[in-house]
This record gives C-alpha cells, sequence and structure tokens, in this order.
C-alpha cells in the first residue's frame, strides 16, 4: 500500500468518526503498538538502501500528519454537545423554555437614546399627537405663511379648526415651557405625522426623539459636548462628527448634525450616497422669539434643542433599507429584535 | 440653486479648487449637494434655507465665499443710459394696491432686434440647467440668477394701450401662459394687466401673448417687488413653481429691483441693440435697514467661546454689514437691504458662529440639574412592555390612521365621534382611530398570509374620539393572539390552541405585577367579556366572529382580543408593596375530583366553597380540568385543590376532615357534582 493511499484511508476513517470512543479506535489501528505506521517503520529494513531514507522521512511525515488529524478531531468531538454517559441527557437535543416575545426594534432605539439621555439627568416627556397650530407652529416662531413652512406639511382634522397632528415633537418645548421654569432638561419621544408620499424612505407617520435643556447659561458648546456623548453612546466612540450650520425657525444658531458613515467608516457608500457622513440629527440654540412666546423675561435663559428621526436611525443601526417594515408586523421582522 | 466655479469667480479672486470651496460652503451653512465637472467650468448645486432669499443668486453666494476666505467682493454697479426727454416714450402704470406690489418699475427699450444669444451667455444659462429662448429672455433670466431678482420682458406693441395696471385679477378672467397652459384666475391672483386683460401671473408667469419673439422690435422691461404671502397663495393655488415665484415668496432685495433693470438693460442695448426710451416705476423702495447693538460679551455667552472684536468686525463687513465701535466691547451692527432676515443680536450671533467656523467652538458638558418628579406614565408603560414580552407578545406599532373601511371590516360602527383628517393623501389616512382592534387583526391576518403558526402581539399607542367639540386621546393596550403555540416538555412536543383563557392569563400577570388588587373578567350579552380593574370598567376580551373573520379572509382560526383603557388602568395601578408574613404552620391540601354541568360557572363554584371553608381555608383553585372520553358530554371534569392553614397552631387531620367532608358535600347539594 503507499503511502497516499493510506493517508486517503485515514482521512476517511477520521470523518465517519462520531465519538471519542470511535476516536481512539482509530488512534490504535493506526499509531498503536502493531498499528499501520509501525508496521510501516518495521518494512524499511526490506528495502533496497537508496529508497530507505526517502520512504521513512514519508512515513515520518504521515505519521505528524496523522497526530495533527487526531488532536484536531479530539477538540471537534469533544466541544460538541454528545450523550452524557452518566446521565443520558443528549445536550443536542432542544432546550425546554417558553420562547419570549420582543419589544418592536423603534421601542428599542428610543429606549437606548433615552437611556443615554437619562443617565445624564434628562427627563423623558409626552405630549399629544393631536396639538395645536399654535403649539406646533406659532409658539416655535414658525410663520404660518412662510416657505419655512414647506418642510412641515401637516394633517388637519376635519371639522376642528386649528386642530392637527404634530409634524414634529417640538410643540412639547412649547407645552413644557408654558408649564414650567427653567432648568429644564427634557426628552420626547413619540410619534410624528406628514402627508408625505409613501416609499422605501417616506411615510406618513414616523417616530422623532426631541430633547431640550434650558437654564441660565446654556452654550452652544454644551450643546456640541451633550450631543457628541450621545452619538458616541449610540454609534460608537470611534465615529467622527461635525456640526454643520443650518436653519430652522425655532433655534438660532441652528446645525445639522453629520456622523462619520457607520457603514463604510466615511469613505462614501451608497448608505450615504457617497459623502462619507450621514445626517442624524437638526439643533441649534433656542429662538429668543421662542422664550418670549412663552413667556419667559427676555435674556434671563439660553437653552439648546434637538430632534432627530427615530426611523432613520434604526435603520441605519440595523441595516434595514425600507422604512415600510418598521409598521408591516410580520413576526419574521419583529423577533429579530 | 445651482451656481458656477467660473461665474463666482467674476465676483472673488478664488484661489480654492471646486472641491475646497465646495467643502467651506457646506460648514459655512451653504450644503453643497453635488459638484460636478462641465467641460472647463464647474456645476456647485446648493440647498439654500428657506431664510436665506439673497443666497438665490450668484452674487449672494460670491459674497459668502469672500467673506469665507476673507476675498475682497468685486461688485460693480450697472451705468444707468441718460435719455434726453424728447425721446421719452409714454408708458401709464397704475398699482391698485401697495400691499401687493410695494414697487412696480416698467422700462422702454425700442428697436431690438431679437435673436439668439452669444455663446458665453448661452452656456451659462445652460450649465445652470436653463434654457436659452432668445437674447432678451436670456438677459432677464441672466440678471435673475446673477442678482436674485425675477425679471420679464413685455413685448410692447402687444401691451393694449402700452399700459400696466397691477392688480388682483377678475373672477372669470383666464390667462395662456407662456408654458402654453391656459389657467382660471381669482382674486386672490394678483396679476399684471394692460389696458383690458391680464398679460402676466404677477410674480409668478408671464402670459404667452405678449411674450418676446423673433418679431418683437420694441420692449417693456418690468422689476418689481411682490407681496411674498400673495405669491406664494398665488403659486399654490395655482399648482405652479418657477424660479420667478421661488424668489418672490421668499423676499426679494427691495434695493435689488431698481439695480437688476439697470443691469438687464444695459446688456440689452450692448447685446440687442436698441435704445432706452425711459423709465416709469411706481411706489418706493422700502429698504427695511435697522442698526442692532451686539454686545461681543453675549456671543460668547451664547457660543462658549469668544471670538476677537477685530475677527468679528472683519466678518461682518465682509457679509455686507456696516460695523460701527460703540463703548468696548460692543458693535452698532447696520444690516444691509438684502438680509430682512437678521432682526436680533442672535441673528449676528449666528453669522459669526457660522464664518468662524462651528468646529472651533468646543464641547463642554453643562451641570444638568434634574427634575424632581413622580414616575410618569411612560415609565409604567414601559414595564408593561417588559412583562408582555416576557409572556411571549411581540410589540406591534400600526398606523394611528386608518381608513373607515377597516372599521366596518372589524364591526366597529363608522359614524359619530371619528376624527376625520381634512386633507389625507389617500383613503388609509381618513380618520384617526378610535380602537386598536382592527389594525390588529389586519396585523394577524397578515401573519396569517405568511404562513406563522403562532401569533401573539400587542400595541400600546393612543386612541382618538370626538367629545363634545373636543378630541380625546388617551393610551390603550391591544392584544391579539391566534393559532397554535407549539413547545416542548419532557414528553416531547405539546400544541396548544389559542383561546380566550391565554389572553386572560397574560392579563392576569401583567395586572398582578402592576400590583391591581380587584379586577375581574365578567361576561357581557354580547358575548364579549368586561375587564374590570379597581372596580371599574377598563376594557374588554373578544373572540372574533366567523362574519368579522370572513371579513379579514382568516380561515379555520381563532383570533382572541383585547383592549384595555390605560387611563383607567392606571388609577388601580399600585406599585408599592407590602410584605405579609410567611405562614409559620404548614398546611394540609386536599383535592376533590368531580364531574359538573358545562353551563355552571367554576367560579361560583369556587365562592360558595370559600364562604363555607370559613378561616381555615386558606385557599381553594382548579387544580386541573379536562374533558374527553371518561367525561360523558354536558360535564366537565374538575380536580379543586383546598389548603387549610391556621396561623395559630397546626393543623391535624381530624380538624380537617370535617370540613373538607362538608365542602364536598355542598359540592353534591348545591352544584350536583358527581364525585370521582
Amino acid at each position: 500500500m503507499d503511502i497516499q493511499s493510506i493517508q486517503a484511508q485515514i482521512e476517511n476513517d477520521l470523518s465517519a468518526a462520531t465519538s471519542l470512543p470511535a476516536l481512539e479506535e482509530i488512534r490504535v489501528k493506526y499509531l498503536g503498538r502493531k498499528g499501520l505506521v509501525s508496521e510501516l517503520t518495521g518494512s524499511i529494513a526490506g528495502l533496497p538502501v537508496e529508497q530507505r531514507g526517502q520512504f521513512g522521512q514519508q512515513v515520518n511525515a504521515l505519521k505528524n500528519k496523522l497526530q495533527g488529524f487526531l488532536e484536531a478531531k479530539e477538540k471537534t468531538l469533544k466541544t460538541q454537545p454528545g450523550v452524557s454517559q452518566k446521565t443520558g441527557v443528549d445536550i443536542g437535543m432542544p432546550g425546554i423554555a417558553r420562547e419570549p416575545g420582543s419589544v418592536h426594534p423603534i421601542t428599542r432605539i428610543i429606549d437606548e437614546i433615552c437611556a443615554v439621555f437619562t443617565r445624564m439627568g434628562f427627563s423623558v416627556v409626552s405630549g399629544p399627537e393631536v396639538e395645536t397650530e399654535y403649539n406646533n407652529f406659532t409658539g416655535l416662531n414658525i410663520p404660518l405663511e412662510h416657505p419655512s413652512r414647506d418642510a412641515f406639511d401637516t394633517f388637519y382634522l376635519k371639522n376642528y379648526s386649528k386642530l392637527l397632528l404634530r409634524s414634529h415633537t417640538s410643540p412639547v418645548q412649547v407645552r413644557v415651557m408654558k408649564t414650567q421654569k427653567p432648568p429644564l432638561a427634557v426628552i420626547v419621544p413619540g410619534r410624528v405625522y406628514r402627508p408625505d408620499a409613501v416609499d422605501a424612505s417616506h411615510l406618513f407617520m414616523f417616530h422623532q426623539i426631541e430633547g431640550f435643556l434650558v437654564d441660565e447659561n446654556i452654550r452652544f458648546s454644551d450643546l456640541k459636548g451633550v450631543l457628541e456623548l450621545f452619538a458616541k453612546s449610540v454609534f460608537g466612540q470611534e465615529i467622527k462628527m461635525r456640526f454643520r450650520p443650518h436653519f430652522f425657525p425655532f433655534t438660532e444658531p441652528s446645525v445639522e448634525v453629520d456622523i462619520s458613515c457607520i457603514i463604510c467608516k466615511g469613505k462614501g457608500c451608497s448608505v450615504c450616497g457617497r459623502k462619507g457622513w450621514l445626517e442624524i440629527l437638526g439643533a441649534g440654540m433656542i429662538h429668543p422669539n421662542v422664550f418670549k412666546q412663552v413667556g419667559y423675561k427676555a435674556g434671563l435663559y439660553t437653552g439648546f434643542a434637538f430632534g432627530m428621526g427615530v426611523e432613520r436611525i434604526a435603520m441605519l443601526k440595523y441595516g434595514i433599507n425600507d422604512i415600510r417594515l418598521f409598521f408591516e408586523n410580520d413576526l419574521r421582522f419583529l423577533k429579530q429584535f | 440653486m445651482k451656481v458656477t466655479y467660473s461665474w463666482l469667480k467674476n465676483f472673488v479672486n478664488l484661489k480654492a479648487t471646486p472641491e475646497e470651496l465646495a467643502q467651506k460652503l457646506t460648514m459655512a451653512g451653504l450644503e453643497v449637494v453635488s459638484l460636478e465637472k462641465q467641460g472647463q467650468d464647474f456645476v456647485l448645486e446648493i440647498e439654500i434655507t428657506s431664510n436665506r432669499p439673497d443666497w438665490l443668486s450668484v452674487l449672494g453666494i460670491a459674497r459668502e465665499v469672500s467673506a469665507i476666505y476673507g476675498l475682497v467682493l468685486k461688485d460693480t454697479l450697472p451705468r444707468e443710459t441718460k435719455i434726453k426727454t424728447k425721446e421719452l416714450w409714454p408708458i401709464k402704470i397704475s398699482v391698485s394696491d401697495k400691499k401687493d406690489c410695494p414697487f412696480y418699475s416698467a422700462r422702454i427699450i425700442s428697436g431690438v432686434k431679437v435673436g439668439a444669444s452669444p455663446d458665453w451667455l448661452r452656456s451659462r444659462l445652460e450649465s445652470l440647467g436653463c434654457r436659452s429662448v432668445n437674447n432678451i429672455v436670456d438677459i432677464t433670466n441672466y440678471c435673475l440668477f446673477e442678482l436674485g431678482q425675477p425679471l420679464h420682458a413685455f413685448d410692447l406693441d402687444k401691451l393694449s394701450q402700452r399700459e400696466i395696471r397691477v392688480r388682483r385679477a377678475k373672477s372669470g378672467e383666464k390667462i395662456l401662459a407662456i408654458d402654453g397652459v391656459s389657467r382660471q384666475l381669482d382674486q386672490d391672483i394678483l396679476v399684471i394687466a394692460d389696458s383690458d386683460k391680464p398679460v402676466a401671473i404677477a410674480g409668478i408667469m408671464g402670459g404667452k401673448e405678449t411674450e418676446v419673439t423673433a418679431q418683437t422690435r420694441n420692449i417693456l422691461l418690468e422689476s418689481a417687488v411682490f407681496d411674498p404671502v400673495l405669491v406664494r397663495r398665488g403659486k399654490q393655488k395655482l399648482g405652479l413653481q418657477s424660479e420667478s415665484a421661488y424668489r418672490f415668496e421668499r423676499g426679494v432685495d427691495p434695493q435689488g429691483a431698481k439695480r437688476a433693470s439697470t443691469a438687464a438693460q444695459e446688456l440689452i442695448l450692448k447685446l440687442a441693440g436698441g435704445a432706452a426710451r425711459g423709465l416709469k416705476s411706481s411706489g418706493a423702495v422700502q429698504s427695511k435697514q435697522q442698526v442692532i447693538n451686539l454686545e461681543l460679551n453675549y456671543v460668547s455667552k451664547i457660543l462658549g467661546i469668544s471670538i476677537p472684536a477685530v475677527k468679528a468686525r472683519q466678518i461682518l463687513k465682509q457679509l455686507g454689514f456696516q460695523v460701527k465701535a460703540k463703548a468696548a466691547g460692543s458693535l452698532a451692527v447696520k444690516t444691509p437691504s438684502f438680509r430682512q432676515d437678521v432682526q436680533l443680536p442672535i441673528d449676528l450671533v449666528e453669522e459669526l458662529a457660522r464664518i468662524y467656523g462651528y468646529e472651533k467652538i468646543p464641547q463642554t458638558l453643562p451641570a444638568v440639574k434634574p427634575a424632581r418628579q413622580a414616575p410618569e406614565a411612560g415609565e409604567i408603560i414601559s414595564g408593561m412592555k417588559n412583562i408582555l414580552t416576557g409572556l411571549g407578545l411581540h410589540e406591534a406599532i400600526t398606523y394611528s390612521l386608518i381608513d373607515r373601511q377597516l372599521l366596518q371590516r372589524a364591526g366597529i360602527p363608522a359614524d359619530n365621534g371619528l376624527i376625520e383628517i381634512l386633507n389625507p393623501l389617500s383613503k388609509e389616512q381618513e380618520i384617526l382611530r378610535p380602537a386598536l382592534i382592527p389594525s390588529l387583526i389586519r396585523a394577524v391576518a397578515y401573519n396569517l398570509n405568511q404562513q406563522q403558526e403562532k401569533i401573539g402581539i400587542f400595541e400600546i399607542a393612543d386612541v382618538f374620539s370626538g367629545r363634545q367639540n373636543a378630541v380625546e386621546q388617551k393610551p390603550a393596550l391591544g392584544i391579539a393572539l391566534c393559532g397554535t403555540e407549539a413547545f416542548f416538555t419532557k414528553q416531547g412536543l405539546v400544541r396548544d390552541e389559542i383561546t380566550l383563557l391565554h389572553l386572560k392569563g397574560a392579563l392576569e400577570i401583567l395586572f398582578n405585577r402592576l400590583g391591581i388588587r380587584d379586577y375581574g373578567f365578567v361576561p357581557q350579552e354580547d358575548d364579549t367579556i368586561s375587564v374590570t380593574a379597581g372596580g371599574a370598567q377598563a376594557g374588554f376580551l373578544l373572540e372574533l366572529g366567523a362574519q368579522i373573520l370572513e371579513n379579514f379572509d382568516i380561515k379555520n382560526r381563532k383570533v382572541v382580543l383585547a383592549q384595555i383603557d390605560l387611563e383607567k388602568l392606571f388609577t388601580a395601578v399600585n406599585l408599592s408593596r407590602k410584605f405579609a408574613e410567611i405562614p409559620k404552620y404548614p398546611a394540609i391540601t386536599r383535592d376533590i375530583s368531580f364531574m359538573l354541568r358545562q353551563d355552571i360557572a367554576v367560579e361560583e363554584l369556587l365562592q360558595t366553597i370559600k364562604s363555607r371553608g370559613g378561616a381555615l381555608l386558606a385557599q381553594a383553585r382548579v387544580a386541573d380540568y379536562y374533558q374527553g372520553k371518561q367525561i360523558p358530554s354536558g360535564f366537565k371534569g374538575l380536580t379543586l385543590s383546598c389548603t387549610y392553614r391556621s396561623d395559630s397552631r397546626t393543623l391535624t387531620e381530624e380538624e380537617v376532615a370535617p370540613l373538607h367532608n362538608d365542602i364536598c358535600a355542598l359540592l353534591k347539594e348545591r352544584f350536583e357534582v358527581k364525585l370521582r
């Protein structure tokens, strides 16, 4: 028998072995005192002198290889679930437990984000989804007939004039500030509504998280610090951030916050539109006109506010590419969270 | 807004590459969304925020570039052509309401040669995506893009009586606009009319009849300021968008109207020949320039960084503000006419921060002062979600907006008290839902179609109803169960078809965990089961009937649902705990197995036993139940477990036996049970 066919035979035997005793049998068969390998070693003496050296090396190589195979197989068998000799329990059988449920991925993200802010001392507050036109617009320094309203297309209620479905969670700023004096550190998750045509990234209902901090000496640098802490907690310490000037009627100065793309690490990919940056939230220093609307004394307080879309963050974090999946409630989707 | 690199270089000595420029503009608040090479030039597409109409021009963006790079803005004013009195042509202008049109100007130019534009003009417009029409129209568009002031040229000879009337349209009037579409006008729309008909929709689009064509010899060049709200309403009403309306609704620079008119005439005379025949205008240019006092301390109070006074003055000057130092650390800043958005010191702070660079502002952490608050409903809801998911339920989120028909399919009357949406985009957004149940049934049906064997979902969301002219919105919990749960036991797989009792079990655990003491499940006439908590009605359970199952195309499946009013439930929630002493003495347990008539309620039986058992009967509960071959039809097999215990001594068999026998006798007499 030549060395190569012996090796093929060994491999065959090894793959058929499913237990440690079976493996031991193979070891004895090949490496035992009367095993095939010692038989081969013994046959060297009968060879012509010029062949002995090479054949001896081949047998040695075979022996080393076989030992390696046996060790590897033993390791696999030992870490694989098998039948316990003592109790007869086959631990490879299904475990006995009732299947648990799951919270919705949107709830998961909201909880994760709120937890970051509550650790910093923010309180979670909620507000009504049916809002007044005043709280949704005028109180937030958004003029009723101005192009800045275009970003806030809104569902109105029939037979209830001046009532609408809130198009953002910012009206809760007005509600809280009208009833409480600073210091305020508030975070507001909730449903919002906009008459957007439905596609893979737009829906007429989605979730936002609004946050605001108002006190006597809150500065833009505080906004940067708090939002950096937030973004790094949620997206990872290694992300880069940039703060871009922007416009929102209820903040001045306003900012849009980008993080380096978490998919391509900033190199540019289809998710970030080759830009390397992902916009994750809008923010700014609360406009003095908003403080005026809620009746705070001019110049007494400063503060910042921010808002973000929960679905967008969930899509980025979980790699979901169609926003409609969130509300189809397919159990094969829900069970993944 | 598109702008080309070379056009910007007309105004500033740019050395930066287009890529660097795009990056800097983005970080100053002019987000460059695309940068494309076009021949030797580059086109930057910039997203302009709605507060900055002055950025809707090459000049406006160049001004920004000059501030970012600290470069001089080469802004040369156009030359006015002098006209001798005898060369003037008469023209009549009337504006019916100064509020609608604070300023209107018209120039007459005679003897122009309408033809193709020179290459440089044509290619500049085309690089911004604007089609070249003829030299006159192209020049008006060129001035619009360069200076941000929309202009319009009319064929003077087609204006009846050579007259311009700026007025509201009369109802019934129509206009054929230059896009070839005829539009019905009304009194909400401002028009430019001649002596007998509208010739343009003011600030939005010109009319076809009076447009400049190859045959045109004499033109009237309009440069005006229209009321932004009026233009906005008009374009919304007509469903018409144009470069002109886009600028007017944001508000144009009141002083820019005169300048653009002069610049356009200069270019027309140069490229199309002809002679200037006069300028007539109505109204005055209102330039609301104001002086704002800016304390540099205020800047650092807001930003958390101090910007040197010299730097602050330089930035503001380059942005077009006039700056005078008042006292130390205080500036008097006069706003230019094109910055109507700047009204408060905070607006200047933003200008400084933008150009100085947001990236230069440090990151600090404020001292947050947490509020002293009792736990909010949100925290109870979070706890509820934990309990329900622990019970194997999956949280669903369904739309709060639904169609009326979904309610009807779910057997809920869709008539009064519904909150309707005024402007839904589709039928699916018709009403705000008054109940969670219909959406949950739909989710169950959807999952059955996906071959799911066991469906257990819940949702916590607001439901809406109209009460006496007010909208009532309150949180509700909905649960839906359906299908067969399969789970392993030591004996192998067990299949368990879901019933109302599964739903009851989940709610009992939920209520117990929430510390709700007094709850119950009471069958109603209509086959639903009312749920009470804290003695008050808080919701219901139901199993879907055949008709509703059919409406949702659900076959051979039981669907059970619950809806609980959370406001009511919360009043019964008690999260505090009181420790009850662990019994000191052992108990004696006796089981009774018997058959009970199907129509007798177990609850009634248990109540009777408890009152008979007295103080020593610590507990009586159903320990097992069965139906099957050994049990005759019309009966159910039950095993009750009675626990006897005293708090003061160890009970003996002799004490318990008569009491237990008594209970067995009672069951036989009162409930006709057959002991087994």
